[in-house]
């Protein structure tokens, strides 16, 4: 009984984590953890995943300090420019790890979920550059919004299944996969791509997102030679964030923030912000901050962005900001939008809806630094798969999410 | 004693197999449900498996998921089903009572709180999907403070194999076998190693092993029958159900047939 209490403990971030998984899924969390921790200390597997990062992904993406706008606001703001990064955002990071990591398990099949399709298209890349059989859940309202992603994903040779249970969203896409994922563990590798699920996933993806920071932090330090002060990112299932917190948690004195979207406004229910009015509970195998109604079942999440429109959060975050490590605040829908057009009309980077929030809050947070100090933000994805909510956004149409 | 403990000692001395259906709480409405209780009661079932609808049902497969679903649509909720319990048992209802439901509802609940309103209700066990072994410790520690609150009923699957010894250890009332892998409603096709596995699972266990997940038919545990004390239907009653307009007498039908060819030969 004690090594079962010493083992459960190690999945646990605080109170939040754990494995709120089927029996039947357990012996397969703990084959995915030691092979995980074999991988991460093997010389050869790292020299792999970064020979991809470099030759395929891209990397490493620059730093960039953005001159007009930090003229604009007053005081140094760097972009992390995962926007470009293959695929259009940091998703690629972590698919392929994971894959490499699918392939060294021996699996031959992956399975994904995903809501707006950026998670999907990066794991529909990767099985075609490793060749594996892809198989991504989405919400059939998804589907019908991002009919582009599900155009793209088949190009790469995946197979999309459309999931039509409960709000036919992310959140039913990945009851979906895992369920999937259950019946099929013996020869199918589940890619999550946000830094969420049951343990070991959120370290996982916390591993293969670190990246960011790695970078991100030498990068400052040839630049300024020292830490910034503030690092921003924006928060939905909390993959980017998580990965440009990283290196930075064990550095008091760099203020971290996390931005959740705030949809219509908090104040009117229409929101994502499960840090900021859930409650802890359990969904999809991990204990965290979670959006739920009177009865205890899963609210629907609400943000334009489809991406950070997730009723919960990684279960690290949800530690981050109860240990006050991380301060957690949310952007609305309207302000993240303002912030897109002017990243778009000042520096020419249109970026992902997304990434707006965490660039809108860095203006707020500005306002009371001074032009010597810094703010580093992670620019997460491009916008290009946002062109029709945006375009519909700023003609004042009912916007598609 | 515990009422599902005293069902199963019972049919132990008698050389009887237990037969349990789940039926999702709130379906066709409350006082349907109520009368579909009575009337497995009076056909000999042996226990009865309540579901509390949930948002995210990932450890069910499409029957019970959409039964779930509708269910909340006709705003059933844990409260409701606690006090459709405690009408039945004030109607006589003297089943063992189990809930299966995700562990969310009831850390919203509040642990203490709903251990409670289980005793007042008389809700007897406990099946929660979503939470192994190793995350029971906290429900567990509340449960033991009273033994009138209800107990955990453990869940092994085909490919639990060394976990089998840990799970089983103390395990009360029944063990809940599930015969194929993933989700509730499989088809009859089982695991393939299933007679070998349900053995070795009773290897280890103390208390009946029940086995569950795709059962239709008496069929279909003919081969089994050797090995198992009981089996629970899930998905196929649900769907019987359905399809029958929850009508009383075919649900008294079904479970006392069910019941007679179990224990028949």
């Amino acid at each position: 009984m004690e090594n079962v209490e010493k083992q459960r403990k190690k999945t646990y971030y605080g109170e939040f984590g754990g494995q709120y998984v089927s029996e039947s899924l357990m012996n397969t969390l703990e084959e995915l953890d030691l092979a995980f921790e074999a991988a991460v200390k093997d010389k050869d597997f790292m020299k792999e995943y970064d020979y991809y990062l470099k030759e395929y992904v891209g990397r490493e993406t620059p730093l960039y300090l953005a001159e007009r706008l930090s003229e604009k606001y007053g005081t140094k703001i760097y972009l992390k420019r995962e926007d470009l990064n293959h695929t259009g955002a940091h998703k690629i990071n972590n698919v392929i790890g994971q894959l490499l990591l699918a392939k060294r398990m021996g699996k031959t099949k992956v399975i994904a979920e995903t809501g707006a399709g950026q998670h999907g298209v990066a794991t529909a890349t990767g099985a075609a550059l490793f060749h594996m059989e892809c198989t991504v859940y989405m919400g059939e309202e998804d589907m019908e919004r991002q009919h582009l992603n599900v155009m793209r994903m088949e190009m790469l040779g995946a197979k999309v299944v459309s999931v039509t249970s409960g709000s036919k969203t992310l959140k039913d896409a990945t009851n979906e996969a895992l369920r999937a994922w259950t019946k099929e563990a013996e020869d199918t590798f589940y890619v999550i791509g946000s830094a969420v699920g049951p343990y070991p996933y959120p370290k996982i993806v916390k591993e293969f997102q670190r990246v960011i920071s790695k970078e991100a932090k030498r990068q400052f330090w040839e630049k300024e030679s020292r830490l910034p002060e503030v690092v921003m990112a924006c928060v939905g299932g909390g993959s980017n964030s998580i990965g440009m917190f990283a290196e930075f948690i064990e550095e008091p004195e760099v203020e971290l923030i996390g931005v959740e979207a705030a949809g219509l406004g908090i104040e009117t229910g229409k929101h994502a912000s499960a840090m900021a009015l859930g409650h802890p509970g359990t969904l999809h195998g991990m204990k965290s901050y979670l959006l739920q109604d009177e009865d205890g079942n899963v609210q629907i999440a609400h943000s334009i962005s489809a991406g950070l429109d997730y009723p919960g959060v990684g279960p690290e975050h949800a530690y981050l900001k109860a240990s006050k490590r991380v301060n957690y605040v949310s952007i609305t829908d309207d302000e993240a939008m303002a912030a897109l057009a002017e990243l778009c009309k000042t520096e020419g980077i249109i970026p992902a809806i997304e990434s707006a929030h965490a660039l809108a809050y860095a203006f707020k947070r500005a306002e009371t630094m001074t032009k010597e100090q810094a703010i580093v933000v992670c620019l997460s994805g491009r916008g290009d798969k946002d062109a029709h909510t945006i375009e519909a956004y700023f003609n004042g149409k009912e916007y598609l999410n | 004693m515990n009422r599902i403990e005293e069902k199963m000692n019972q049919l132990k001395k008698n050389g009887k197999k237990a037969f349990i259906t789940y039926m999702t709480a709130g379906l066709p409405d409350m006082e349907g449900c109520k009368k579909l209780i009575h009337a497995q009661e009076k056909a000999g079932l042996d226990v009865l498996e309540l579901g509390i609808p949930f948002s995210d049902p990932t450890a069910d497969g499409p029957v019970i998921q959409e039964a779930s679903y509708q269910s909340i649509l006709k705003g059933t909720n844990l409260k409701k089903v606690f006090k459709l319990v405690k009408e039945v048992r004030k109607e006589g209802c003297g089943l063992p009572i189990v809930f299966m439901m995700y562990f969310n509802t009831i850390l919203h609940y509040g642990l203490a709180e709903f251990a409670e309103e289980c005793k007042s209700a008389g809700v007897d066990g406990l099946i929660v999907p979503d939470l192994p072994f190793e995350e029971q410790f906290q429900l567990r520690e509340v449960l033991e403070k009273d033994e009138a609150y209800p107990i955990i009923l453990q869940l092994v699957a085909p490919v639990s194999g060394k976990r089998l010894p840990m799970v089983l250890e103390r395990a009360r009332g029944f063990v809940y076998c599930v015969s194929s892998m993933g989700v509730t409603g499989q088809s009859a096709d089982f695991h393939k190693n299933i007679l070998n596995y349900l053995k070795e699972v009773k290897r280890y266990s103390k208390v009946p092993v029940m086995m569950g997940f795709g059962i239709r038919t008496p069929e279909d545990v003919e081969p089994m029958k050797e090995v198992i004390d009981g089996c629970i239907v899930g998905s196929h009653f649900i769907r019987l159900m359905e399809e029958s307009g929850y009508a009383p007498d075919k649900a008294e039908e079904y479970c006392a047939s069910f019941k007679t060819e179990l224990n028949a030969g």
